[in-house]
This record gives C-alpha cells, structure tokens and sequence, in this order.
C-alpha cells in the first residue's frame, strides 16, 4: 500500500423524471486516486429529457475539463455561460443549475454551488455548517467554500429533484432539505461505501414519489475513508510444488483474505493446519454454502459465487437495484460483494491456474477459461468503481 | 451416530446438491432419525465426473444420488448402520 492512508471514493445514482428516456442531470468526475486533483460537477439542465440533458452534459463536461486544465471557477463558469445556445422560450436561459468540487492533493475540498439545493457536508455522518461565502460571475451567484477533507467525510451533491421529492405524489412541499440531511445522518455509516449512500438517498425519493418522478433526480456522493486491504485466492497454482510459497506469499499480506473454490480451500487447510468446516443451509438455492477454516475471513466456492458477484458488480456500477437484496444476505456472493465493494479499497488477486478436472464436463459449461475470465471482469468493475487492483498469476 | 456429507462443490452444486439435501433433510425427519445422523456438507469429494451428487457415509463415497434416488440410498447404504 502506498504512503497515503485514505482514498477518496465517489458514486452516482440518478432517477429519470416519469417518460423520460434520457435523464436531465448529469455526472462528470475526472482523476483518479492517483491524480493531483480530481474534479467532479453535477449538472441540473433547465426543463427535461433531450434538451436537458443536452444542456447538463454540456455543462458539466465544459467546467470540468476546464477546471481540470487549470482555469479557475470564475473563468470557467463566464465560458460556459457565454458559450452555451441560449433559449428563447426559456427566458433567455441556457446552461442548467451546478455543483462543482475540486479537490486538491492536499486534501483541500473547493465546493461551488450554483442554485441546486445547497450540498450536505457529512462528517463520521453529522452534517457540519461550513462558513459559506458568495461570489457573482456573470450575474449568477455562485456559493462556495473550502474545507480540509478527511476520513469519515461524506460530500452529498443533489439536484432539486432530490429536494422536491414527492410534490405530486405523497407530499405538497417535498420533504425539504433539514429531512434529507436527518435521512442521510440516520444512514451514515463509515462502512458503507459512496455509491450505496446516493443509491438509499435516490430510492427514498423514489418511493416519496410514489416511483413516478416528476422530476429528475441525481445525487453524486463523494466520500474520503481509510483504505482496507484485501486478498482474494482464486484457485491452487498450476505446479502443486508452488502451494507451500503461494501460500506463504499469501498469507503474508495484511489485511483480510478470502478464499474462492473449494481446491483452494483444501490447499489453504493443508497449509494452514485447520478443518474446513462447510455450511449445509444453503441461504440462496443458487449460491453454494461457504465454509469456515480458521484464519481465513471468508471461504466460499468458486466459480458459481464469483459468476454471481460479477453480475452484482456490473449492477453496483449502474442502477444498483441488487443492493436492497446483497446488503442483508449471508450467502457466499453477498459476502464476498460486501466485502470487495464496501470493505476494500486496495485488492489483490491470487489467481491459481491449475486445471480443475471437475470443471472438464462440458455439460456444465465451466473450464479453466470461465475462471479466468470472470476475474478478468470483476477486476474490470472493481477498478471502475475505484479500487487499486492488483492481480497475479500463479 | 452416522456422519453423512453431501458434497456442495462446483459440480455437484451443478447437478443438485440443494435439493439432494432437501430430499435428505425431510426423510431423516420422517424416519425421526434426526439424532442419529450428523447431516455436514463436504467441498468436492473429487468424484465429479459421475451423474449426480456424491455423498459421502462415514468413510465410503456414493456417487450419482439424485432426489429420486435418496430414499433408496438411506435403505441401503444408512439404515442399516444405525439399525432403525
């Protein structure tokens, strides 16, 4: 693990306003955890569907690649405002409503927010009242504020369909801001991961609005937090003389270690001098039980669990409706989704690739290349969602 | 007291593990012999290239169980070492 202890995470989640195929908000981050800063804006275009969302990638497409060229706020925004079509039928306004933060390698959080309902600062998940202060660009104020960001710091971006859920449906006002903040403080959890934040934010509008959106609804949540490293062993080696060093290389990291497959399993029992210990209660029909040896976090089996977890993964990076049934099971791929999605920050894959001959029946459509090709998708989604990957091939 | 594994490895999982032990489970609580036999699962007992699941009884492995097949397994194979 490098110098750095913490990492910053983000994730986004965005309902569409009911009939509308395109959505009108939008989210551009640009850097990574490796980057000297990293910007990230959400966007809110005037009105709905294609223009919007024309209007709101637009936007934020423009300010981020400018910011991240080095231009300021200021200059950025009086670019945009000049730049973009104006609207005649909407009183000659144009681009959409945005909030902006730019963060530097110093950990030093610039926020600016433009007429979307003002972000929610969370720290270890109480909001904290930053002093705000004003500046006018173009005739547009335009509030802002820096702060120092650290673990446990939680930044909540949201359009106004966020703040007016349920107008139409349940509610005459919408719930207002002082209820998402109570919502957001009664979620906040330093285990659970930025996605998994704007995904419980954006499903309670949902149900306020009776899951027929009268407008669109976007919350982009970025959250700074320690990093966890985890260990993933996916089968035995291919020269079963290299168990005993595998192993040891293994189980020299830090961190926590999982075991994927039940030849591992034995491999790391063999080594490890422990019974394995395998559930009978199969908690999901589809998911074969996972065992327990004793110094080993989680053992589950192999390419069925891990065929699961890709496709939580590839749900987790988009609309995140698997969440509500992974976040409270106790099978082998909810476990194994938690800990790599929520838990990890920096994973590392022993990938052994030894033929298994239980896997040669091409009935059963499972060989040597489903394996590797399913760790080669999960460290795909992985790395989309931010996590330093690392694999290696025994 | 008999120790009665069913394998939940890959293949076997495959080939109906889950409802081998279903099968298994309702017929020992039939047979009220509950008390008599340490129902475990077992990772691969490396018997996969046979049809159906494999189940292992104390020491000796049988392979191919189905559901259909269970009833007949515990006559042979469980009932008569623990005599009931």
């Amino acid at each position: 693990m490098g110098k750095d202890a913490t990492l910053v995470e983000y994730g986004s989640l965005s309902l569409n306003k009911k009939g509308e195929e395109l959505c009108g908000d939008h989210v551009v981050a640009t850097g990574n955890s490796d980057s000297s800063s990293r910007t990230f804006v959400l966007a809110d275009g005037l009105g709905s569907g294609v223009q919007a969302n024309i209007l709101s990638t637009l936007t934020s497409t423009m300010l981020s690649e400018m910011i991240e060229g080095g231009l300021s706020i200021e200059e950025s925004v009086e670019a945009v405002v000049k730049t973009l079509p104006v609207s005649k039928s909407r009183g000659n306004v144009a681009y959409s409503t945005f909030s902006i933060c730019k963060l530097a390698r110093d950990d030093i959080l610039y926020v600016y927010n433009y007429d979307n309902p003002f972000p929610v600062y969370l720290r270890h998940g109480k909001e904290l009242s930053i002093p705000v202060q004003e500046t006018v660009v173009e005739g547009k104020r335009i509030a802002f504020y820096q702060i120092k960001m650290e673990a446990g710091d939680a930044l909540v971006f949201m359009s106004d369909g966020v703040l007016y859920a349920g107008v139409g449906e349940t509610m005459n006002f919408g719930w207002g801001r002082d209820e998402i903040v109570h919502y957001l403080e009664a979620l906040y959890d330093d285990s659970i991961s930025a996605k998994n934040i704007a995904t419980l934010l954006v499903d309670h509008c949902s149900t306020l609005y009776n899951h027929r959106p009268g407008d669109d609804t976007t919350t982009l949540v970025i959250k700074k937090r320690e990093r966890e490293a985890v260990n993933v062993l996916v089968g035995p080696p291919t020269n079963p003389d290299d168990d005993e060093k595998t192993m040891r290389l293994f189980f020299a990291r830090g961190g926590k270690h999982v075991v994927c497959g039940g030849t591992s399993t034995k491999v790391v029992a063999r080594y490890l001098e422990k019974p394995i210990l395998t559930d009978i209660d199969y908690l999901d029909p589809e998911i074969p039980p996972i065992s327990h040896v004793e110094g080993v976090d989680l053992v589950t089996e192999g390419v069925i669990t891990l065929n699961k977890v890709v496709e939580i993964a590839k749900d987790y990076l988009g609309g995140n409706s698997l969440y509500f049934e992974w976040s409270f099971r106790q099978d082998g791929a909810s476990l194994l989704a938690k800990t790599l999605f929520e838990e990890a920050t920096d994973i590392s894959f022993f990938v052994g690739c030894a033929v298994n001959p239980a896997h040669q029946d091409p009935r059963y459509n499972i060989d040597i290349s489903t394996k590797m090709g399913l760790v080669e998708e999960l460290t795909k989604a992985l790395r989309t969602m931010g996590k330093r990957v690392r694999v290696a091939y025994f | 007291m008999v120790t009665l594994s069913i394998c939940v490895g890959s293949s076997c999982h495959l080939k109906g593990s889950y409802d081998v032990i279903e099968a298994m489970r309702k017929l020992i609580k039939e047979k009220g012999t509950v008390d008599d036999i340490d129902l475990k699962a077992a990772f691969c007992l490396g018997k996969c290239a046979f049809d159906g699941v494999s189940i292992k009884v104390n020491d000796k492995i049988i392979t191919g169980v189905t559901p259909d097949k269970v009833k007949d397994v515990y006559e042979a194979e469980i009932a008569p070492l623990i005599g009931k």
